[in-house]
């Protein structure tokens, strides 16, 4: 990390300030800590949780959109037929999220969509312009409504267009909408999908690497709106070369130059740089280029003419000669991202000058090779970049649609009609390409060859924090099966942006990563204004300069996203300048401006997808947030904006971070400082955040909770109830946890937790808690310790057919019964008398829950399609599959339809559980274990108080994971329960006083007569007698974890078997047998117990008879009515023999001979 | 050897006695005695607890067996229970709730009709036999308070569901007799616990050659306040000895002051003091009494099988030893 002083004296606000006399600089700043916790509350209020994802999607509703249709090449379509005829594109808009049924608009909630399998989408409307016969039209916007409908958009959920924004809580939850649901998704089809935050390599940007055989070699992924290139830059034999997928060579860098219009060798070795090492290492280029005989623009051109790749296009006439196309390569796709104007190639020489010197530099320094895992040269895509793309991609497809329509009419010699363009504009092809995309994830964009899959996930409902971590989860475009550690590994720059504790294990591990708390994404602004400002702020223009003064030492080049704005002499003065201009609100405030000495830039960014993070402003190490300020926020007179347009704290992403030097509190800052952290438990997410004293545990452990957190079951949302997922599971009794953090308070996990507070004896008993077993506590089961719900959903469409007949529901039919009476059949008993099954009835596996039919022929026309006769239906019940002896109860019945008039049944079961032996629970901790016997209370060990574990876990489970957090949370776990308050155990928080500090803890235990150390003195509950050591022992947060055993168990005696090979099916869904292995059968064979594996995989598996024909080996048919045996080939029975084999063995050899082998049985006498 | 009698006589005082809490001594006995009570108190002393539950109609948020779950854990008053016949046991009814000497029904029946939220408390749960009535805790109390609003909390009973405007529930629950080992729900105990009376011997020579501040610290040092200094003599007297939480801690101090032996503190392991707290289904001095019934009850059970020579072999080895030896 470069770390750049800057100066601190030319900033004019901290003149202002010192102005009064020398002395007072000298002064020892006052270190009284400010509280800046508050500061935290406050920006999640202004931010929320998922806000990248809002802030993306809105600024591409709101601005992007916008450019998209204005772009050249989307705004006006013409004909090719008629020169006259245009439409031109004046306005876009999205409105609020409606849905058209029976030809009336209705407003839709994200909840009715969730029900009704439909997509919460709004109507993109457009104001356009064209020509109609000979007059001009045009359809303009009446209330924020365009003029012509094009496409739905689907919209993200608390986006500015979703109806839940600006809402209270109370009208959200009137919406049947969860307040503390953090949106950022979509709902698609009743599911809801969303899109993950995707990490790239910074576009535009000169990453210069090293190639596998060590040689320096520099890329540059340019991507503008028309084009997406990437252009390599490498060293071969000592020759740097240009490598470009439109070449089919690489073509030598000094070609390029002459090509670009730079002739002289001197002119361009001064571009390079001043250095004479530089020449040197260039002497070999140019010497090739020479050896090629290339001195001239016209020349260069021609060489390159020749190693452009021929395109196959029967139908593009060759019109462009040789020279041009080279020309327009090095135009368009060479550097794309670097602007020429009427061929003038002098912007991009530079830019190429730099490259060549940074390669250069690396060469000769290998510390100037770039990090390609350093986060500040990522970016991060969002939700609305990607809807972007895939929207210009749909939008570029419509007009080419409608401009062949339109070609296709005018083509035709005469119409009847005068052609109204804005009748036949079909809305569907935008809608559905939308709706499909998000709801595959697959996003196929073919003009920039761009095809990716797994996009967008279903967002896990599996408990709250499960969603939450599903909307700040970024997945790498890296390859999973790459055994590469580089990105994976943690890289410093991750600090305070991305989570160190949240990626999964496996193949993903490091790869998907998490956002951190206080972590902005930002979007694009503006650059026009920004380069104007650098240009008055001194920044002086490329073009004005020769080679020789751009590389001058007094001289920093300003570089602009990118792009080689001009140089600057005063590099920190500028750069502190348009500091302050941030701080004050007059640029934005995520705009970064970093100087680099080593490379002797300014780099000022402006583009979407950097993180960045807010910090408090220091000067000379005093932070500019005062007691005062604190206050006045708490008082509610300020908020997080105030502070930001106040110049208090500002956001920096992580090059920025680098020409700073961040305190972590106050106290610890130096004259030098020039930043303040807000809160140090900041640089961990959301699901680390949950954590109790995460520092204290070995880090694995924190990973491993991260994942587990995840599969807690707890409270879903507050309209959990109104849902009607797939599978829900829910806790009957969730609690918050006795020891919070901040981080739970701030993500609202104290109202939606996902376990119970249970108290823990951490002691051996009986034998069944090896293994992270863990033995609880019958009566506490009994009292509602870990039981849950589970919710499984079953939907039946009713269809309709093409003959206009339908399914239909009927109540049961009636059944005569031994004696006579007619009697609804058992299986049917829970339905009522419209055929569905009654809620709150009990229904057991088998039973029937819609009683459907279906009519039996759908094809041809039947005369009165709404009336057909019972004979002509065929029940297709509905019956309910679950584990078997287990009964569930019909929770729920929900009777809708769709957009399409689709109706449809949806029935919710009902199935309440209590924790049984095999059902896996964890602490957060990473301990997880699954319950090993279940103890009466009686024979638990208890205290002379009274008190008696509902829970015992062994020991052992301490030394290995070395989670000391679970011991302190035991502590203070104990001392809330005493004291009556709950304990703080934030992560990092003794110095800032979030978290209780052991000694704390243990005087409060103290001060209620326990023990320092949380051990009590405990009386074994089976003899009475005292046991031999203390236990420690006090409350733990325990979650149950979704998988029980009751999913999972699977035994099978005999069963079914599969239809073509005969042998036992597989799997626990088919009640499949168990499978004895290679393995387990190599050791059988080595065993030598013959018998014992005849019996498995013979006779418990596919036995078969056959009869074979000794004679000619091939096997024979048995005739059960002559009771006989016959060779079909043979023709006769004599020579037939009775004989067992795997019915594998006869399914192999049939198939054999049906390719013609065959395959002969000689059979000898046993 | 065989006249050789291990009879004890066991001898209780009581030292506080409230309807749901009971702290004695039990003395010239042994942890087995003790702990056989404690055991029978938790796990085998019945009461009634509701059984079965019909729902005739729920519009209440929370879902049908989570009420049940509810409704089952409010402790009935159950003076009754060791009267009543097991429902399995009962040969007068087939356990439907319609039967006199195994079960007792109980009816709930609330609507919301306010604005306000409605609290559904164990006081809704009305027992339709007026015969033997049993109720649930706090039931006959409730009288003494009129309006729900104002009365303090443990007197509004015990909530089971909240309800809003427009919901409703209508239940008819049957009681049943039952023991703890099946069900928590049927234990009548919140607390029972007990614990070896302690003695302690105060060295008062070696305490002697301590400061005043070092008593001072010394004393400071056990968590439970066991000590204090008396003001006068400047003696260090023990103040509550119960108090000890066998934590060892004060004969840590001393050692860690350099005078080890200072106290000397060992546990009577013939003496016991009880703590039992009820929850309010019996009373606990009942709970402690009827405990002592179920313990002799089952000895006896033991002691007729020891009898009976054809059940000698269900014991198997342990036959042997309850026979003495033989």
């Amino acid at each position: 990390m470069v770390i750049n002083d800057v100066d601190v004296r030319e900033d004019p606000a901290w003149l202002k300030k010192h102005k009064t006399g020398k002395g007072q600089a000298l002064e020892a700043p006052v270190k009284n800590a400010v509280d800046k916790f508050q500061l935290l509350p406050a920006f999640l209020k202004v931010r929320g949780l998922v806000k990248q994802h809002i802030d993306s999607f809105n600024y591409f509703v709101n601005c992007e959109i916008k450019k998209i249709i204005h772009a050249k090449a989307n705004e006006k379509i013409t004909s090719d037929v008629d020169p006259n005829y245009y439409i031109k594109y004046l306005d876009i808009y999205v409105g609020k999220p409606s849905l058209e049924q029976d030809y009336m608009v209705e407003s839709i909630t994200p909840q009715q969509c969730r029900l009704r399998d439909i997509t919460y989408a709004a109507p993109i409307s457009v104001d356009i312009e064209y020509t109609r016969g000979k007059e001009i039209v045009s359809r303009k916007s009446k209330q924020g409504q365009g003029g012509v409908v094009i496409g739905r958009m689907p919209i993200m959920l608390r986006s500015s267009r979703c109806v839940l924004t600006g809402k209270t809580e109370a009208q959200v939850a009137k919406l049947g909408e969860c307040p503390l649901d953090p949106g950022g998704y979509f709902v698609v089809k009743g599911t809801e999908k969303v899109i993950l935050i995707q990490e790239q390599l910074s576009k535009n940007r000169i990453i210069i690497d090293t190639d596998s055989s060590g040689c320096v070699a520099a890329s540059v992924t340019s991507s503008t709106h028309e084009r997406k290139s990437k252009t390599n830059f490498l060293v071969k034999h000592e020759r740097i070369y240009v490598r470009l997928n439109t070449f089919t060579d690489d073509v030598p860098i000094i070609v390029v130059f002459k090509a670009m219009g730079m002739e002289s060798d001197q002119e361009i070795v001064q571009l390079v740089g001043r250095d004479p090492r530089y020449a040197g290492i260039l002497t070999p280029s140019l010497q090739e280029c020479s050896s090629l005989g290339v001195y001239t623009e016209n020349q260069a051109l021609e060489y390159l003419g020749t190693k452009v790749k021929v395109m196959q296009k029967a139908w593009m006439k060759q019109t462009k000669s040789k020279v041009d196309e080279a020309r327009d390569i090095l135009q368009n796709v060479f550097l794309a991202h670097v602007p020429v104007k009427e061929y003038n190639f002098r912007q991009k020489c530079i830019y190429v000058g730099v490259i060549l010197r940074r390669m250069l530099e690396a060469m000769m320094d290998p510390s100037f090779v770039d990090d390609k895992d350093y986060v500040g040269n990522k970016r991060l895509e969002l939700a609305g970049q990607l809807i972007a793309l895939l929207f210009e991609d749909l939008f570029k497809r419509m007009n080419s649609e409608i401009k062949r329509l339109v070609d296709s009419t005018f083509a035709k010699p005469n119409r009847s009609t005068v052609f109204d363009v804005a009748k036949v504009i079909r809305p569907d092809m935008l809608s559905q390409g939308l709706e499909h995309a998000i709801s595959s994830g697959n996003w196929t964009v073919k003009r920039f060859r761009m095809e990716r899959k797994g996009v967008t996930q279903v967002v896990s409902r599996l408990s709250f924090i499960a969603a939450l971590g599903h909307m700040t989860r970024i997945s790498s475009q890296f390859e999973k099966t790459r055994k590469v550690s580089g990105p994976r590994a943690l890289q410093p720059s991750q600090w305070g942006m991305l989570c160190p504790c949240d990626t999964p294990e496996g193949e993903a591990c490091g790869l998907t990563k998490n956002l951190a708390l206080m972590t902005h994404v930002t979007t694009d602004e503006e650059e026009g204004p920004l380069i104007n400002l650098c240009t008055t702020l001194g920044v002086e223009d490329l073009s004005m300069l020769t080679g020789d003064e751009i590389n001058s030492t007094k001289a920093y080049m300003v570089i602009f996203n990118g792009l080689m704005l001009g140089v600057h002499r005063r590099p920190n003065w500028f750069a502190n300048t348009l500091r302050l201009l941030r701080r004050c609100g007059k640029i934005g405030e995520f705009v970064s401006i970093f100087t680099n000495p080593k490379q002797r830039c300014v780099y000022v960014a402006s583009d979407g997808g950097r993180v960045c993070r807010p910090l408090v402003i220091a000067d000379q190490g005093i932070s500019r947030v005062k007691e005062h300020h604190m206050k006045e926020l708490k008082d509610g007179f300020r908020t997080f904006d105030d502070f930001l347009r106040e110049g208090l704290v500002e956001y920096l992403d992580v090059n920025e971070e680098n020409n700073t030097l961040i305190a972590l509190y106050e106290s610890e800052a130096t004259s030098r400082t020039t930043h303040i952290e807000i809160e140090p438990f900041t640089i961990l997410g959301v699901c680390a955040g949950l954590i109790p004293f995460p520092h204290h545990n070995q880090s694995p452990r924190n990973t491993y909770q991260c994942a587990m957190g995840k599969q807690a079951m707890g409270n879903i949302a507050y309209n959990q109830l109104c849902r009607m997922d797939t599978l829900l599971y829910l806790l009957v009794y969730p609690q918050r946890p006795l020891l919070t953090t901040r981080s739970i308070e701030l993500v609202k996990y104290d109202k939606l937790g996902a376990g119970q507070n249970a108290t823990v004896a951490v002691m051996s008993y009986s034998g069944y808690d090896i293994e992270d077993a863990i033995v609880m506590n019958k009566s506490s089961l009994d009292r509602g310790f870990g039981r849950c719900i589970v919710m499984k959903k079953a939907s039946a469409p009713i269809k309709k057919y093409a003959n206009r007949t339908s399914d239909r529901i009927v109540a049961p039919r009636l059944i005569a019964d031994k004696e006579g009476c007619l009697r609804v059949p058992d299986r049917a008993q829970i339905l009522d008398y419209d055929g569905i099954g009654g809620v709150g009835e009990i229904i057991r596996p088998g039973d029937i829950y819609i009683n459907k039919e279906s009519p039996i022929n759908t094809r041809d026309t039947v005369p009165n399609p709404m009336a057909i006769p019972d004979s002509a239906y065929k029940p297709t019940p509905m019956t309910y599959k679950g584990p078997p002896g287990e009964c569930a109860i019909v929770d729920k019945v929900l009777l809708t339809s769709n957009d399409e008039q689709q109706f449809m049944i949806k029935v919710l079961f009902r199935h309440t559980r209590r924790p049984e032996i095999g059902d896996k629970f964890s602490s957060r901790h990473g301990q997880k274990g699954v319950c090993g016997t279940i103890v009466q209370q009686e024979d638990f060990p208890f205290s002379e108080r009274g008190i008696c574990p509902d829970l015992i876990m062994n020991p052992h489970g301490f030394p290995s994971r070395m989670t000391i957090g679970k011991m302190i949370e035991l502590l203070g776990g104990k001392a809330g329960v005493l004291s009556g308050k709950f304990h703080y155990g934030s992560a990092f928080g003794e110095p800032s006083g979030h978290a209780d500090t052991v000694e704390a803890i243990s005087a409060t235990l103290v001060k209620h007569g326990f023990s320092y150390c949380g051990k009590d003195f405990l009386y074994s509950g089976i003899t009475g007698n005292p046991l031999q050591s203390y236990i420690f022992m006090g409350p733990i947060y325990y979650q149950k974890l979704k998988h029980m055993v009751l999913d999972k168990m699977h035994a099978r005696a005999s069963g079914p078997r599969m239809v073509l090979t005969r042998q036992p099916t597989e799997g626990r869904s088919r009640e499949g047998g168990l499978r004895l292995g290679e393995m387990e059968r190599d050791c059988l064979i080595a065993h030598g117990s013959s018998m014992l594996l005849l019996e498995r995989l013979m006779i418990s598996s596919d036995q078969f008879v056959v009869q074979v024909c000794t004679k000619c080996g091939l096997l024979g048919h048995h005739n059960h009515k002559l009771r006989m045996s016959f060779c079909s080939t043979c023709r006769n029975g004599e020579n037939i023999a009775t004989m067992k084999l795997p019915y594998a063995c006869k399914l192999l050899f049939q198939e054999l001979q049906s390719m013609n082998i065959v395959p002969k049985l000689d059979l000898a006498e046993a | 050897m065989d006249n050789v009698s291990y009879q004890r006589f066991p001898t209780v005082r009581i030292r506080e006695i409230k309807d749901d809490f009971l702290k004695f001594e039990l003395r010239n006995t042994d942890a087995s005695m003790a702990n056989a009570l404690r055991r029978v108190v938790l796990a085998e002393v019945p009461t009634i607890a509701i059984d079965l539950v019909e729902i005739e109609m729920n519009s209440s948020v929370l879902n049908d067996e989570f009420i049940a779950h509810r409704l089952g854990l409010i402790p009935l008053t159950s003076e009754r229970a060791m009267d009543m016949k097991f429902s399995r046991d009962c040969d007068a009814c087939d356990g439907d709730g319609k039967c006199e000497f195994c079960s007792i029904e109980f009816t709930l029946n609330v609507k919301c009709t306010s604005d306000q939220t409605l609290d559904v408390t164990s006081h809704d749960l009305v027992p339709s036999d007026q015969q033997y009535p049993v109720y649930p805790v706090g039931f006959m109390e409730r009288a003494e308070y009129g309006g729900y609003e104002e009365d303090p909390p443990e007197q509004r009973g015990i909530l089971i569901v909240k309800l809003r405007r427009g919901q409703e529930l209508k239940l008819r629950a049957i009681a049943r007799k039952g023991i703890g080992k099946d069900h928590a729900k049927w234990s009548p105990a919140a607390t029972i616990t007990f614990q070896y009376e302690p003695e302690i011997h105060i060295n008062e020579a070696l305490m002697e050659t301590l400061t005043l501040e070092e008593k001072k610290e010394w004393v400071d040092s056990c968590p439970t306040k066991m000590f204090d200094i008396d003001a006068n003599t400047e003696q260090v007297v023990v103040v509550d000895a119960e108090a000890y939480a066998y934590d060892d801690e004060i004969i840590k101090k001393a050692d860690a002051m350099g005078k080890p032996g200072l106290v000397n503190i060992i546990s009577r392991e013939d003496s016991f003091i009880f703590t039992i707290e009820s929850t309010g289904a019996l009373k606990a001095a009942d709970m402690f009494l009827n405990a002592i019934e179920i313990l002799k009850m089952k000895l006896d059970a033991v002691r007729l099988s020891m009898e009976t020579e054809e059940n000698d072999d269900q014991f198997g080895e342990l036959g042997a030893h309850m026979r003495g030896g033989l």
